[in-house]
C-alpha cells in the first residue's frame, strides 16, 4: 500500500481533545534533562570547588621549608580566576538553551552546559596531577629537607623510599579519583544523555557529509 | 494580565491541542507515558508562551517546542501524573468517517512510527502532517537538501515496516 493512503487516513483521523488546568499545569514541575543536568553540573561545580577548601592547612604548612609557598599562593588565585570562568560560561550556556530553537541547536546547547561541566573536571584533575609533578620535582631537588620533613617521628627511611611513597599515593589517588568520576559519569550523564547523543549523532551523521 | 496570558493560552492551546496528542502518541507506548509526555510538553508550551511573538502561526511554533520536547527535553519518568486527570485517549484511535479500514490503517500506521528511530519519527510526523521541506529543515535545524534525503530513507524505512 502506498504511503499517500496511510497519509489520508492520518489526516482523517479525530483526535480527542482533554480540557486542560494552565494554572495546575503551569506549577507542576517539569522533568526534562535540562533540568537534571543543571543540578548535577552545580553539585559538581560545588563538589570541585570545595575540594580546593578542604585542604587543611597542616597540609599546607609540610611545604613550609621548601619555598613553594609562594607558588601555592600564585596558582591559588589563578585558580580562582578560572573557576570564576567556568561559572559564568556554565551559567551563559544554560541560560542559552532553548526550547524554541531548532532541534540540532537544542541538542548542541543541552551538550555544551554538559560539556563545561566536564572541561572543568578535567581541569581540575590536571591540576591536581600537575601539581603533585610540580611538588615532586621540587622536593626532588631538596632531599635533604624533604626527610626532615617528612621523618619528623625519626625513622630511619632512605630520600627515595619517601619519594616512592609520595609518588604511590598521589598516584592513587587521582585513580581512585578517576575511577569514582568514571562510575559517577556512567549513573548520570550516561543515563540522562544516552537518547540525547543518539539523536543529535542522527541528525548530524548527513550534515557532516556536506 | 497573566489572566489575560492564560485565557489566551488557553483558546491557542485547545485549537491545536491534537498536534501535542499526535506527537505523544508517536514517541511513547503507554497510556503513563503518554500523559507524562504531554504534561511536559504543556509546561514547556506555558513556560515559553510569553516570549512568543506571533511572527509564525502558533501552530508552527507548537509543532517545535513539542518535537523538541519529546527528542531532546523528555526522558522517561516515573513520576505519577498528580496535577491532572488526563482522560484515557490515548489508544481510542478513530476515524473521523469511522470507518474500519481506515482505523486499521491508522494503527498499523502507529505501530510502523513507534519502531523510527526519533529523529525518523520527527520527519515522518512532519510529512504526515504535510509541512513542506523548508518549514521541516527550519524545524529540525538541517538544510532543504538534507531534509529531503532523511525523508527518503525514513519513508523508505516506514513502507518495509508496513509491508514486509
Amino acid at each position: 500500500m502506498d504511503l499517500e493512503t496511510y497519509k489520508k487516513s492520518w489526516g482523517n483521523q479525530q483526535v480527542e481533545n482533554t480540557s486542560i488546568d494552565i494554572y495546575k499545569m503551569s506549577r507542576s514541575k517539569s522533568s526534562s534533562i535540562v533540568k537534571w543536568i543543571f543540578i548535577i553540573g552545580v553539585l559538581e561545580l560545588i563538589f570541585w570547588t570545595s575540594l580546593n577548601f578542604m585542604v587543611p592547612q597542616k597540609y599546607l604548612e609540610f611545604y613550609k621549608d621548601f619555598k613553594v609557598m609562594e607558588l601555592i599562593k600564585a596558582s591559588t588565585y589563578v585558580h580562582y580566576v578560572v573557576i570564576i570562568v567556568f561559572l559564568v560560561l556554565f551559567y551563559k550556556n544554560y541560560n542559552s538553551i532553548s526550547i524554541t530553537d531548532n532541534t540540532r541547536r537544542l541538542m548542541n546547547r543541552i551538550l555544551s552546559v554538559r560539556k563545561t561541566v566536564k572541561y572543568y573536571v578535567y581541569y581540575n584533575l590536571g591540576g591536581i596531577v600537575l601539581s603533585n609533578a610540580i611538588l615532586i620535582f621540587i622536593l626532588l631537588g631538596q632531599p635533604k629537607d624533604l626527610i626532615k620533613a617528612m621523618n619528623a617521628d625519626g625513622l630511619n627511611m632512605e630520600a627515595n623510599e619517601i619519594i616512592t611513597i609520595f609518588v604511590v599515593t598521589s598516584v592513587l589517588m587521582v585513580l581512585v579519583m578517576l575511577t569514582i568520576i568514571w562510575l559517577f559519569y556512567r549513573f548520570t550523564y550516561g543515563r540522562l544523555l544516552k537518547k540525547l547523543n543518539k539523536n543529535y549523532k542522527e541528525l548530524d551523521n548527513l550534515e557532516n557529509l556536506n | 494580565m497573566q489572566k489575560d496570558l492564560e485565557s489566551k493560552f488557553l483558546q491557542d492551546f485547545e485549537q491545536n491541542q491534537n498536534i501535542v496528542h499526535k506527537i505523544c502518541r508517536i514517541y511513547t507506548t503507554n497510556q503513563d507515558a503518554h500523559n507524562d509526555l504531554f504534561q511536559e510538553v504543556v509546561i514547556q508550551l506555558w513556560k515559553n508562551y510569553s516570549k512568543f511573538r506571533g511572527d509564525s502561526k502558533f501552530s508552527t511554533w507548537m509543532y517545535r517546542v513539542a518535537l523538541n520536547t519529546a527528542i531532546s527535553l523528555y526522558r522517561k519518568s516515573t513520576r505519577t501524573i498528580t496535577t491532572q486527570d488526563i482522560d484515557d485517549f490515548s489508544y481510542k484511535i478513530q476515524s473521523i468517517q469511522y470507518d474500519d479500514t481506515e482505523e486499521l490503517q491508522l494503527k498499523a500506521l502507529y505501530n510502523a512510527i513507534r519502531q523510527l528511530n526519533d529523529i525518523d519519527k520527527a520527519l515522518i510526523f512532519l510529512y504526515l502532517e504535510d509541512k513542506p521541506y523548508k518549514e521541516i529543515s527550519e524545524t529540525l535545524g538541517i538544510t532543504e537538501v538534507n531534509a529531503r534525503v532523511k525523508m527518503n530513507r525514513a519513508k523508505d524505512k516506514l513502507k518495509n515496516i508496513l509491508n514486509p
